[in-house]
This record gives structure tokens, C-alpha cells and sequence, in this order.
């Protein structure tokens, strides 16, 4: 990795029945996506409170993804609808709040979807290395020295 | 008395801004705030009662108290120490808030390290109020509208030959050290006498309180306590805060925290609450009551000072008109009806 | 003395005579002359009640305040509460999620001509079509019949702060929040905000710094507005109770507005249909 070039942070909530075998699919056939983004598996694309997207904004991640199953493929039947409409409004209030809603993205990845999922990887991390660092961030100043 | 003219004011506070982080009333959008100004350009001039009090100078609502490095070994280091600061503009009111403070984290062993930096490092040069103001009972609780406790420098706006003059009253060391090389010039002046509030009552001794404390009068008084914060936070002696260590960066075998602390309000429900979600202050109506109390009663038998010094604010800050001018005045009632 | 106060006195002095309630909450006026709220519990004292446009607050906020018995073997206590027609919606969003039982509660209705704030017609006043609340006991009607304005609210300041760059909006919001000091009194004054212990001040799990920074007064913001999304029912009492003045209502109508366009649903109609997140439509696929 090029050190002058930003690098962002990267979660991803994956859900455990599709999108992370996804994932697991991408790395078993060895298909390359960027090691920006770092992995936490969940039960649900349902369990992922949009505030844990506040929440990991403010902790510096820069970009967020929500990955779940196709609507229909949920594996207890709804948990991806509600998600759905929850992030429907949680973007909507990012960009009226002033923080890019590219930032969050949610999309639906099977488990066979390995291929697809190293693209929106890849696509997402390039979308996010261009718009920068997250605005807010926690900010320490009166650490910095300490933590230097 | 040395007195000042505005413009050599304005030079001399241009000055001290260049040598000190200089706080000030500022107009941030419509509410008066004590923010640093680069200059005296930024003040906000013929101001009557900040939104909220100095104290945001020298108890900020929150700050880190301790740093905590963790690795092979253990390191504890004191927070960043604060920058040396002059805060313009303060009120006769809020100086005698900064003294009833003291009385816990200085006076009392063991002082807070912390607190006792920030008032080393903090000079406050006070502006004399012409008169009491809406909702002022400045005078109720032991202070004047031209008080000079706590205060390091106290100006007086008096009437010069043309615009607006300052006589410049020294009282404390400090204030001699900055007012050295000030401007203007030996005058005798009179200090107007500033215009007092009338009708305004007598605050009972805190032994009255206490017989008070069953009465159903303070039901009343809290039914209507929504249990914000609003009335602890802009209260110049409100000094009750809550402590969290928090992780600043965590590496491989190296973990740097900070121990924050940040304002707490008696008046809001989980601020007595304990682990199991026990609250032996379990109503709205015995946690603002406690506020009273504070004021009145625990604060000075345990400390010395009241715990109110009459600036009001959190008369005009509730936004359910919960009114401490009608609690002393209520208390006053009782004490009378109870000892005739 | 106005026909509306005449009105309102008549029924609680009723309410209280009657002993339907153990209090009715309503408005009176303080010493100084301010409007504030009114714990009435005896019926000779219902003179004390008022009505003006100055009544701005949301009373129903006080029905937590009343949702459980005190000790064992007291039943819940039964309020009668004054309230204007987008306070009337917070009873029935009270309703739904089961906060409080509509036989505990009387609803004294109050024919609403808008509120003031600092001698202002607030803004979503000048716009509201709403006269008569949705869910009431008693309506406390006028003389005269009031009149509708002829203006519909068209969103045009959220329209308009969506026309602006994400970079402006931020800073925007950042100045705004800049005066924040997390009293909380916005949510103290919402009925919507209820929760036992606040994501704001929960420790476990750490959703946030006590700190008073922007991006910790962003989140708090943020998850409020967040949490009131399709709750949220346009009464304005956050803001009136701002003691910084930060234009919360901005936040809760752009959520308003969303919940409208993408899912038709306006809070507080009645308590039964079930709140836009609380359910989904197996066909609709939204802009995510």
C-alpha cells in the first residue's frame, strides 16, 4: 500500500447466513478486494442497529457496510426488510446532517455472491478513499502528544 | 483610581490577548457564551447576563483529568496543564460562583489537582453590573451587583468625557501582576452606585430549611420538573461531575486511556441510580429538592459558602419556570407560619 | 377570562369533583407571569388553570410521570391531561407502544388556533391544517370556529437545506450543535423519549463519550432524531425547551417528510396502524 495515499477505514457487518460466506467464497477462490475493510459477522442484517454505524463513525471508521441476504432469502424471514427501512431513513438523515451518505452502504450478497462481494469492495473502498476522512471522527487534541 | 477610556480598554485587552488565551462574553448565535477572542473585536459589549456562567473556564464541562498508559508497565500522567487564561467580562455574581467552588476542591483536603491548575492559571477581571437585572437576587444570597470577592480586577463603567470610561478597582495580586502597564490615567471618580432590585426575600437560615425538608410545599414546587440538566449546567457554583476512563488508542501491547470528567446534574434521574438500577433518590420531586437543599443547606453547613450566589440564570434557563427566587421566598413562608 | 379557559376549568373541576383522576395537568401561570405546566389535584383549585398560545410545551411527556403504581396494591393513578391537537398524537403514539391504558387517562382536547414561542407563531403553526386533536375525552371548543391557514406545509426549509452541499450542512449543524451542553432537556421534554436508561448515558454497552465534543453531540443528535423517526409527532417541544435555541424540529420534520414520502404514514392518526419501522412491505425495494 502506497503510504501517501489515504487509506481508509472500512467495517463491514456481515450477515453470517450469506454475505460472510460470501466473503469466505471471495477468499477461498482467491479473488482479490482491498484489506481496508474489517470483518464483524453477524446473525442478521436485522441485529445491525444503524447506530452502530454512528457509532463507528465516530470511533473513525470511515465508510460502513451492511451486507445481507437477498430480500426473500432472509434466514428468519424479515430481519433484511426492516433493516432496509431503517437505512432508508439513517441515510437520509447522514446527508442531512452533513455526513456523506455514500458512507454507509448497504447492499444484499448471497453466498455464492463471492465474486460480487469483492467488487462492492472494492468499489466502495475507492468511493470512500475519494471522499476522505469522516468528519466525525472523536477527536483527542490534548492527547496527541501523549499518543505520539 | 486609574480610569479608562473604551479605546484604551479595547488596546489594553488587544494586548493581553497577544500574552494569554483571553475568554470573553461572546454572541454565538444569539446566546452569550464565554468563548476566547482574538481581540477585544469579539466581545460582546453592554451585555447584561451571560447565557452561561465562566465557570465553563475553570470547571470545563468536560476535560481529561489523568492519562493512563498501559503496556509492559503502567503510566499515569496528569491531564495537559491549561494554558494561561484571562477571562474578560466576568460578573460580580459568577466571581463569588468561582470562590463557592474553591470551598470544595481547594479549602477542602485533598484539593483537586485539576481545578486548583485551572485557577492558577485563570485571572478574572470583572465588569461591575449598573443595576440588578431580570430574575438578579444577587443581594438575597450575600453579594452586590459591584461585589469584588473572587474577582482579580473589577472595572466599573463610569461616565467619561466622551463615550463610555472604566475605573479599574485592583484587588488581588494577580490582578496587580496584569494590571501593570495598563493604560489611561490617575482620576478621582465616584463609583456609581448600582440600582438594586426591590421586593425581593430574605433567605432562610439553613436550620430552617431543614424543618422544611417533609413539607408537601417542595411537591408542588417539583411536580412540574421535567429532570433536565439545563438548571445545574449554567449555574456558576453547580460543581457535581461524573468520571469515566476511556480508551484514547488502543495498539498491540500499548493501551493510552484518558480518566474524563465531565458535568453531572443532580437533577437528572440516572445520577443517583446504582448498580441493579437502584436510585435512592427514586423521584423527579426528591431529586430537585435536593438541588434546593444543596444550595441551601448541605453546601454551606458542610463547606462554608452558599451554594447559590443570585445570577438567576437558572431562573431564565428552565424551561418549565421552576423558580428559585419563589423556593427561598416559599421556604421563608413556611418558616414564618411554622414558628408563630 | 376566555371561553377556552372557562372550558378547561369547567372539566377538570369535573374530572377532580368526580373523582375520575387523582390530577389533571394543564397550564397556569406563574407569579412572574410566565406560562408553565399545572399539577391541579384538588377540584376548588382549577381556577389555576390558563390557556394562551404561549402554551407551547407537550403535557403528555408528564403521563410517564403517572404510568405506574406507586407502591403495591395502589392502583395507577388516573390523569386528565390538556393538550393541543399534535400533543393529542403523543397520546395515541402512548398508546400504541403500550405506555399508558386509555381508561387511565382522560384527554381534554383543546380547539388549537397554533402556539407562540417568544410572541411567535411557530413556524409549523403558520402551516398546521390541524384544529381539532385526534383522540380526546372532552373538546374544548371556541366561540368563533378557527380558521385553517391556506398554506400546506411543503417542507420548504428542509427543502431547502437539501439543496445545499453535504460540506455546508455539516457546518451548519456543527455550529449548531457547537452550543449544545447535552442538558438533555430536549429529551426530557419529549414524550417519545422514554427509555429507562438512554443510549446517551449507558455504559454497557459504551455507545458514546461523556464527552462535549461535536462528534459526541452529533451522535446524540443524531440517534435522537433517529429514534423519534416515524414517533416523532411534530409538537416542537425540544426546541421550545432548548435553553441554546438549536433548531432541533429540522431534524425530526426531515425525518417527517421521509417517513411521509416513502411510506405514507403520519404519526399519532390513531393508535392501532402499526409505525413505519415496526413493520415492512415484502415488495418495496428502497433507494439505500
Amino acid at each position: 500500500m502506497s503510504e501517501n495515499v489515504f487509506q481508509p477505514k472500512i467495517v463491514a457487518f456481515l450477515c453470517n447466513w450469506c454475505s460472510y460466506a460470501g466473503a469466505d467464497l471471495a477468499g477461498t477462490s482467491r479473488t482479490q478486494y482491498p484489506p481496508n475493510v474489517r470483518i464483524i459477522r453477524v446473525p442478521c442484517s436485522g441485529r445491525v442497529d444503524p447506530l452502530f454505524a454512528l457509532k463507528a463513525f465516530q470511533d473513525g471508521a470511515d465508510g460502513v457496510m451492511v451486507l445481507g441476504c437477498h430480500p426473500g432469502d432472509c434466514h428468519y424471514q424479515q430481519g433484511n426488510y426492516f433493516a432496509q427501512r431503517r437505512y432508508a431513513l439513517m441515510h437520509r438523515l447522514l446527508e442531512f446532517t452533513g455526513v456523506e451518505s455514500e458512507r454507509l452502504f448497504v447492499d444484499w450478497i448471497s453466498a455464492s455472491e463471492g465474486k460480487k462481494f469483492a467488487q462492492v469492495v472494492t468499489d466502495f473502498t475507492e468511493r470512500v478513499r475519494a471522499l476522505g476522512p469522516v468528519p466525525i471522527k472523536r477527536q483527542t487534541p490534548a492527547l496527541q502528544e501523549v499518543s505520539a | 483610581m486609574k480610569v479608562l477610556t473604551q479605546a484604551q480598554l479595547n488596546e489594553w485587552l488587544n494586548h493581553l490577548a497577544e500574552r494569554f488565551t483571553l475568554a470573553a462574553p461572546v454572541n454565538v448565535q444569539g446566546k452569550l457564551l464565554y468563548r476566547q477572542v482574538d481581540d477585544s473585536s469579539g466581545i460582546a459589549w453592554g451585555f447584561e447576563r451571560t447565557d452561561m456562567s465562566p465557570k465553563t473556564w475553570t470547571f470545563p464541562a468536560t476535560e481529561p483529568i489523568l492519562i493512563i498508559e498501559q503496556g509492559a508497565e503502567t503510566r499515569l500522567d496528569d491531564a495537559p496543564a491549561p494554558a494561561p487564561t484571562v477571562v474578560f467580562g466576568v460578573r460580580p455574581c459568577d466571581a463569588r460562583g468561582a470562590l463557592a467552588i474553591d470551598a470544595l476542591f481547594l479549602d477542602k483536603e485533598p484539593s483537586d489537582g485539576q481545578y486548583a491548575r485551572h485557577r492558577e492559571a485563570t485571572t478574572l477581571i470583572g465588569l461591575a453590573c449598573p443595576q440588578m437585572w431580570d430574575s438578579c437576587f444577587c443581594t438575597v444570597v450575600g453579594g452586590a451587583p459591584n461585589s469584588t470577592e473572587g474577582l482579580d480586577l473589577l472595572l466599573t463603567e463610569v461616565d467619561g468625557s466622551d463615550g463610555a470610561a472604566y475605573a479599574v478597582q485592583i484587588i488581588s495580586e494577580k490582578g496587580e501582576k496584569l494590571a501593570a502597564g495598563m493604560p489611561g490615567e490617575e482620576k478621582g471618580v465616584s463609583l456609581p452606585k448600582p440600582r438594586l432590585a426591590k421586593g425581593l426575600p430574605t433567605l432562610p437560615a439553613s436550620q430552617e430549611w431543614k424543618a422544611q425538608f417533609n413539607e408537601t410545599f417542595w411537591k408542588q414546587v417539583t411536580e412540574r420538573c421535567l429532570g433536565c440538566r439545563a438548571c445545574t449546567f449554567v449555574c456558576p457554583t453547580c460543581r457535581c461531575f461524573d468520571v469515566r476512563d476511556e480508551v484514547v488508542s488502543r495498539q498491540p501491547g500499548r493501551t493510552v486511556l484518558q480518566r474524563l470528567r465531565a458535568w453531572d446534574a443532580c437533577t437528572s434521574a440516572p445520577y443517583r441510580r446504582i448498580a441493579g438500577g437502584h436510585n435512592p433518590r427514586p423521584t423527579q420531586h426528591s431529586r430537585l429538592r435536593n438541588r434546593f437543599y444543596c444550595k441551601f443547606m448541605y453546601y454551606p453547613d458542610d463547606f462554608g459558602p452558599l451554594g447559590c450566589v443570585g445570577c438567576g440564570r437558572c431562573i431564565e434557563a428552565c424551561p418549565v419556570n421552576i423558580d428559585i427566587l419563589e423556593v427561598i421566598a416559599g421556604v421563608e413562608q413556611l418558616a414564618a407560619s411554622g414558628s408563630s | 377570562m376566555s371561553a377556552l379557559e372557562e372550558q378547561i376549568r369547567s372539566a377538570a373541576r369535573q374530572y377532580l369533583e368526580n373523582g375520575d383522576v387523582s390530577v389533571v395537568i394543564g397550564y397556569e401561570r406563574g407569579p412572574k407571569g410566565k406560562v408553565r405546566p399545572a399539577f391541579v389535584h384538588q377540584a376548588d383549585d382549577a381556577e389555576r388553570l390558563v390557556w394562551s398560545p404561549e402554551c407551547n410545551l407537550n403535557l403528555v411527556t408528564y403521563l410517564h410521570n403517572y404510568k405506574h403504581s406507586p407502591r403495591r396494591g395502589v392502583p395507577v393513578p388516573r390523569v386528565a391531561v390538556v393538550v393541543r391537537p399534535c400533543d393529542a398524537r403523543a397520546v395515541n403514539l402512548l398508546l400504541h407502544e403500550q405506555q399508558i391504558k386509555r381508561e387511565n387517562v382522560k384527554v381534554i382536547g383543546v380547539t388549537c388556533a397554533g402556539s407562540e414561542v417568544d410572541g411567535e407563531l411557530r413556524q409549523a403553526c403558520t402551516v398546521c391544517q390541524e384544529r381539532v386533536p385526534v383522540i380526546y375525552d372532552v373538546l374544548v371548543e371556541p366561540e368563533q370556529p378557527v380558521e385553517v391557514p391556506e398554506a400546506q406545509d411543503d417542507y420548504g426549509d428542509v427543502a431547502e437545506m437539501e439543496s445545499w452541499t453535504p460540506g455546508e450542512r455539516l457546518e451548519y449543524w456543527a455550529k449548531e450543535f457547537d452550543r449544545c451542553i447535552r442538558c438533555y432537556a430536549c429529551r426530557q421534554a419529549c414524550p417519545g423519549c422514554y427509555c429507562f436508561e438512554c443510549v446517551a448515558e449507558q455504559v454497557f454497552p459504551h455507545w458514546t463519550s461523556i464527552a462535549l465534543e461535536l462528534p459526541e453531540k452529533y451522535f446524540f443528535h443524531v440517534m435522537r432524531a433517529f429514534h423519534l423517526a416515524g414517533r416523532c409527532v411534530g409538537c416542537d417541544a425540544c426546541e421550545v425547551v432548548c435553553p441554546m435555541d438549536i433548531p432541533l424540529s429540522k431534524l425530526n420534520r426531515m425525518l417527517a417528510k421521509e417517513v411521509e414520502a416513502l411510506f405514507g404514514y403520519h404519526t399519532g392518526d390513531d393508535p392501532e396502524t402499526l409505525p413505519p419501522l415496526a413493520t415492512f412491505s415484502p415488495e418495496e425495494r428502497l433507494r439505500l
